[in-house]
């Protein structure tokens, strides 16, 4: 799965640990996130699109290896 | 993050603190055959038998008490190390915690298969005394490494 975070992370200029403040997880789990070594719950997710104020489908989006 | 049958995390010092003593006092304990005259007592069993399996049923034996302490402190501190929450105990470390838990569980029974295979008679009564904790040490070597590696590989991207 591919996702979106640190671009809008960038975008709002927040830090991993901002960012995993604000959604109430560590920033090892952010880090995971955006490393791709980790996919988000389903309430993981629409946090972070409640804080990036975008659809979970505009951060996160299904690789080829996914669909198989 | 809400968890059901974690302990709160300020339990995980606690543990450390019951386990690491109980651990070294069992093991020496143990190998050494150690048993101190002061906790030489009679104590009351319900269900006594004995190496042939005769059961002279309830009754009071002479006993020393220090492996039945040990091995208490060990599984009551084994618990709390395990399964007290992390300081930020979240849905990735809950994860990590699950796959250590299956980790642990696999490692502790190839341990036993390999006792039922190669090990016989008396000796295999030390298998099943050692694999009565295996489980809760083979989870927390595996979880705190994982947490270990995940600390160290993870770059901190600002």
């Amino acid at each position: 799965m591919q996702n979106s975070l640190k671009v809008e992370r960038a975008r709002l200029k927040m830090t991993q640990a901002d960012l995993a403040e604000k959604v109430g997880v560590s920033r090892q789990t952010i880090n995971a996130i955006e490393l791709g070594k980790y996919g988000p719950s389903t309430v993981l997710a629409l946090r972070l699109s409640g804080v990036f104020g975008k659809a979970v489908n505009e951060l996160f989006s299904l690789e080829d290896d996914d669909l198989n | 993050m809400k968890t059901r049958y974690l302990f709160a995390s300020r339990w995980k010092k606690v543990g450390w603190m019951i386990f690491i003593p109980a651990a070294v006092i069992g093991l020496f304990t143990v190998l050494t055959d150690w048993e101190p005259a002061l906790l030489d007592v009679e104590v009351y069993g319900p269900f006594i038998t004995d190496y042939s399996g005769e059961g002279s049923g309830k009754g009071y034996l002479d006993n020393n008490l220090l492996n039945e302490i040990c091995g208490l402190l060990l599984i009551i501190g084994g618990l709390l190390v395990a399964f007290s929450k992390e300081q930020q105990e979240d849905e990735f470390i809950q994860k990590i915690r699950l796959e250590a838990l299956v980790w642990a569980t696999y490692g502790n029974y190839i341990i036993l298969v390999l006792g039922f295979i190669f090990v016989y008679d008396f000796g295999f009564f030390w298998v099943m005394l050692f694999n009565m904790f295996t489980v809760l040490w083979l989870f927390i070597f595996k979880f705190h490494w994982d947490l270990r590696l995940l600390k160290k590989s993870l770059s901190y991207a600002e």
